[in-house]
């Protein structure tokens, strides 16, 4: 029988010989009998029915450090973190083209290269154990992989062309994993098949190492997974699939129902916002404050005799002689610093994005729109400003959005990932209420200047004295034109986006007379 | 104080050797070697970087093909490894298709299995000319499609296209058998002198044939329905 007791006698030594990783002290339960090992948020839990099974083979002892070292190992080496999970999971599916056939070859790739590099490097059990368990088809086929990658007898039969290929793969090389296991899916592809037709006629057979899935990470691992991931030259496309493969399993670990992300329940993953969002926190745009308000503090000008009843804190004892007497005691006269004096900080900002048919679709591919606007907007909420939106195309005939100012970032990110279409027309009059909204609001427009009414959108920024930063898409007539007639403007800055590098370059608010000023 | 790293003084880093290790090194060993060879036959035959498919060129090119890779072992697993090497790495300077198939038809043909089979369904690029002068004896299964020239010249060996086949399949051939279980371009079987070609789906077109059998859905359409050549269906 497992216990409490053997574990606490045990874990000194596994986490030893792992080299004290931070992981809490596993735990004992009783479980399925078919799975050994569980393993949620760090926890690890071993199942006491598993061993029940096996426990006329084994030695309780050795089990428990046979599945405590292959546990940590993952934790420890493979898949380490939640990217690389995604990572071996997308290439799998790139070859099996299923979402549950490519995470059970990842899942299995995973197991191998966790026990493999256990067995190289530690001394362990795990061999043993493997020669114990029950195994289904494709778990007998590994176990066979490991006789012959190990040169331990597990007493598997070989199914000579499967393992032999099986065995070629590098799985202590990192920098191969992607290529590795392309290959590992592909041999064990038509296996996966199989075992899937037997499960559906025999009934679903679990993996008594237990299943790869989210639980096994903190909700900040999955964040940063999925920032890595997004940031991968992966594409639109490609994030999307993936993300939908893990829709399902994200919620059920509370993935974007906690603050920062979709609050409240109930509240749908959005495969192309999350993709935005994860790209955007990569970026950082920075902003230049405004001045607004003066300094006040006094600073020593010039000094005057002191008299009886003035305060001693303004005397200067060097000019003073160290003499306390009317006449000749000299003090400071302070007046209040012009020059250095003022504070600043952020304002809010309005940012004005258009979606008409000449922009990217960014639910079909990378918006280079979008993405300079969630930067840009990510940068004011950083900063403790809030962030108004409106999204456009043919804005008299009602293609638009408009959000009031506001911080909440899932929101701002829903606006600006509409996708409108069609032609492109400001409604400025809708401008006003916003502006009025906050005190001398930034404007941030995103455009590629195709605007059917540019002459009024220049007429009306011309008249406004607010800093503006206009960053236009690609180069054409219309972006030349809008630059030229806001050229003397000293409270707008332009910029130009032709790639996704083109984005960091970009600092929001920048004046030409503010740093003149400065300078 | 106490040092902090005492707690791993007596831990061994020494990781002990295991079979794994010694089957890639050997794997890495071959796989360069084989890279080697091509590099070898790329050197002679892309001097102009033009390379036109021609009865002399192809047979100069199978020589210099077959004399690389008559110097080392290897096996099935170490074909289609090299097949997706020369796919996706920096390792190999270029792939030109022509050299490449024949120098993939070469290590079939040399290699001591009677049976190799190759996945290729993942392959970017297809191959041409595979199954160049594979003889008597010899199976090859590929799944996943090919290019033009699919099993030119054949001489008594068997050739298993689980995909599609391009133009010229089996042009030239003098016996063996073809079997391509979905579709066949244009030319098949063109100056063929023998042995079969088995067509899962539709043949687009046929070539000029001197001798040989050619069936389409277990159809015999040559000789007994002969198609006019290169008619579109």
């Amino acid at each position: 029988m497992i216990s409490e007791e053997i574990i606490k006698k045990i874990w000194p030594r596994v986490r030893k010989k792992h080299l004290f990783p931070e992981i809490p002290i596993p735990k004992v339960s009783e479980g399925k009998e078919n799975v050994a090992l569980e393993m949620k948020n760090k926890q690890i839990t071993i199942n006491t029915a598993f061993y029940d099974k096996i426990a006329h083979k084994m030695d309780a002892e050795e089990v428990v450090e046979a599945l405590l070292d292959h546990g940590i190992s993952h934790y420890t080496y493979c898949p380490w973190d939640f990217h690389t999970h995604l990572r071996l999971f997308t290439e799998a599916k790139r070859v099996v083209k299923d979402k549950e056939r490519a995470k059970r070859s990842a899942g299995l790739f995973m197991d191998v290269v966790a026990d493999t590099y256990c067995v190289k490097g530690k001394k362990t059990p795990l061999p043993e154990f493997y020669k114990q368990i029950d195994k289904g088809k494709v778990d007998e086929v590994i176990t066979c992989l490991y006789q012959r990658i190990w040169g331990v007898d597990l007493c598997a039969k070989e199914d000579e062309e499967v393992v032999r290929r099986l065995a070629r793969i590098p799985y202590l090389d990192k920098k191969q994993w992607d290529k590795s296991i392309q290959k590992f899916a592909r041999v064990i592809k038509v296996l996966l098949e199989v075992e899937e037709e037997e499960n559906r006629q025999e009934g679903s057979q679990a993996n008594p190492m237990g299943d790869h899935g989210l639980d096994g990470y903190t909700l900040e691992e999955i964040d940063q997974g999925l920032r890595n991931f997004a940031n991968q030259n992966v594409g639109l496309k490609e994030f999307k699939e993936t993300f939908e493969d893990f829709k399902e399993e994200l919620k059920e670990v509370g993935y974007g129902m906690e603050g920062g992300m979709g609050r409240g329940e109930g509240t749908p993953l959005d495969a192309d916002l999350i993709y935005y969002m994860k790209l955007a926190e990569s970026y950082s745009i920075p902003i230049k404050k405004v001045p607004m308000e003066k300094r006040g503090f006094l600073n020593p000008h010039s000094h005057s005799p002191w008299e009886i009843g003035r305060p001693f804190q303004d005397v200067d004892v060097w000019t003073s002689f160290g003499k306390i007497m009317p006449g000749i005691t000299q003090t400071w006269n302070k007046i209040e610093g012009s020059t250095f004096g003022e504070r600043e900080s952020i304002p809010d900002c309005i940012i004005i994005i258009d979606s008409s048919g000449s922009m990217t679709n960014p639910r079909k591919n990378l918006s280079y729109a979008v993405l300079g606007a969630a930067c840009a907007s990510d940068a004011y909420l950083r900063n403790d400003g809030q962030v108004a939106v409106y999204n456009f195309s043919d804005a008299p005939m009602g293609g638009k959005a408009i959000l009031e100012f506001t911080s909440e970032r899932a929101k701002i990110y829903q606006i600006l990932c509409k996708y409108f279409g069609g032609g492109t027309a400001l409604n400025l009059n809708e401008l006003d209420p916003l502006l009025e909204a906050s005190l001398k609001p930034d404007i941030f427009i995103i455009t590629d200047m195709k605007i059917t009414n540019l002459g009024k959108v220049i007429g009306y920024l011309n008249n406004i004295d607010n800093r503006i930063t206009a960053v236009y898409i690609g180069e054409n007539t219309y972006a030349l034109r809008f630059r030229e007639a806001m050229a003397k403007k000293k409270n707008i800055s332009f910029y130009n986006v032709t790639k996704k590098e083109d984005i960091p370059k970009i600092v929001l608010g920048k004046i030409k007379e503010y740093f003149q000023g400065n300078l | 104080m106490k040092n902090p790293f005492d707690d791993f003084r007596d831990h061994r880093t020494r990781e002990r050797e295991i079979p794994l290790d010694s089957i890639i090194q050997s794997r890495d060993r071959v796989m360069s070697k084989i890279i080697k060879g091509y590099e070898k036959l790329l050197e002679e035959e892309v001097k102009e970087l033009v390379w036109l498919v021609q009865y002399n060129t192809v047979i100069k090119a199978y020589t210099l093909a077959e004399k690389a890779v008559k110097e080392f072992d290897y096996r099935a697993e170490d074909i289609e490894e090299f097949c997706y090497e020369l796919d996706t790495t920096d390792k190999i300077p270029y792939l030109i298709t022509g050299p490449a198939g024949i120098y993939i038809s070469a290590l079939c043909n040399y290699t001591q299995e009677g049976e190799i089979s190759l996945k290729l369904n993942d392959l970017k690029t297809q191959i041409n000319l595979l199954g160049y002068r594979l003889p008597v004896g010899k199976k090859v299964i590929v799944e996943g499609n090919l290019g033009d020239f699919t099993g030119i010249g054949m001489e008594g060996g068997e050739l298993v296209v689980d995909g599609n086949a391009k133009n010229y399949t089996g042009a030239g051939m003098k016996s063996g058998r073809i079997r391509v279980t979905k579709n066949i371009g244009l030319h098949t079987g063109e100056w063929m002198m023998g042995g079969e070609i088995f067509v899962g789906g539709r043949v687009r077109g046929m070539g000029k044939i001197v001798d040989g059998k050619v069936y389409e859905d277990e159809k015999l359409i040559y000789p007994r329905n002969y198609r006019q050549s290169n008619v579109y269906y």
